[in-house]
């Protein structure tokens, strides 16, 4: 049961970074405005945004098609990405800043509490997967 | 065993990093990080396209009635000069060059408010970020707000002997000296 579990988190986990890396990897100049907008460290801005792309793109393909070793190590990852976006996120939702979320690269919808919740899942999701991969 | 997957976790970081550095550097239209200027009152890159308020532009004559409201917020562009020499009393100075978060803190002073009246040297400097801060206020609901642009600018406002800071406008306050104030 936790094995099923576990692979389905992996399988959505590793999706939804493929396709959030790919999005974001269309226009990389928009995806750095998006994160210059948190106001949290904007001078890094335009290397995450060369950089998180494919960096989402390495770990969700790791996770979906990586041999076990490496897709635990991935999860890992995953879970450190989820958690700093999380800590991105809320800080952007408590102080306030009414900006998109660039979640998905632009146009991603504002930020509120349900993608909190979601990003909150995403790290369950990662850590189940990073527990229970067989 | 955490040590090993630890690792294969920062190799996977690192090596996508690289690879993104790379692939960043290879296309044309990757981020150049010397000329990546950040988000601003303009916020022509930050801004995307559709959600926004729709903002009118309005001749003074027809701005004016506007400011004796106490639910409207006013915005001056112009540069921190002018802006010192003389404005609408009550109103903000955001110009093109201030900061995202200055844009986002000017929205969040539209809550409970129902028109920001935007006004610059002319009209086109003042569209821009009317258009920023209607987008902004846009992606947080506020679909009822009204955004205007004062078309002509403050020397279309003075021209008609419409300076707000003449009149009974709570916003606007008591008069002040100067060609700005009547």
């Amino acid at each position: 049961m936790t094995a099923a579990l576990a692979l389905l988190a992996r399988l959505v986990v590793g999706a939804l970074l493929v396709v959030a890396g790919a999005l974001k990897l269309r226009a990389p100049v928009a995806f750095a405005t998006e994160i210059a907008n948190y106001q949290l460290f904007p001078a890094v801005a335009p290397y995450l945004g060369a950089l998180l792309p494919v960096v989402e793109l390495t770990i969700g393909l790791a996770l979906i098609v990586g041999p076990r070793a490496w897709r635990r190590g991935a999860a890992l990852g995953a879970l450190a990405l989820f958690a700093t976006f999380t800590v991105a996120v809320a800080s952007a939702y408590f102080r306030r800043i009414n900006i998109d979320c660039g979640c998905f690269g632009t146009g991603g919808g504002p930020i509120t509490a349900l993608t909190l919740a979601r990003n909150v899942g995403l790290m369950t999701a990662a850590a189940l997967a990073l527990r229970f991969d067989r | 065993m955490f040590a090993t997957t630890l690792g294969r976790a920062l190799c996977l970081l690192l090596a996508g990093s690289a690879l993104g550095l790379a692939v960043n550097a290879a296309r044309p239209d990757g981020v150049r990080f010397t000329k990546f200027a950040p988000p601003n009152s303009c916020g022509a890159e930050a801004a995307p396209a559709g959600g926004g308020v729709p903002v009118a532009v309005l001749r003074p004559a027809d701005v004016v009635a506007l400011c004796n409201d106490a639910d409207t917020l006013l915005a001056d562009v112009r540069p921190p000069a002018e802006f010192a020499e003389g404005h609408v009393t009550g109103a903000i100075h955001l110009p093109c060059t201030s900061s995202g978060q200055a844009a986002s803190a000017a929205v969040d002073r539209l809550a409970g408010r129902h028109t920001l009246i935007v006004y610059g040297d002319a009209t086109d400097d003042a569209k821009v970020v009317a258009d920023e801060l209607g987008g902004r206020a846009g992606r947080t609901g506020r679909t009822d707000l009204r955004v205007i642009v004062i078309d002509g600018g403050f020397d279309a406002w003075n021209r008609a002997g419409l300076a707000c800071s003449s009149g009974p406008c709570p916003e606007c306050g008591a008069p002040r000296s100067g060609s700005a104030h009547k």
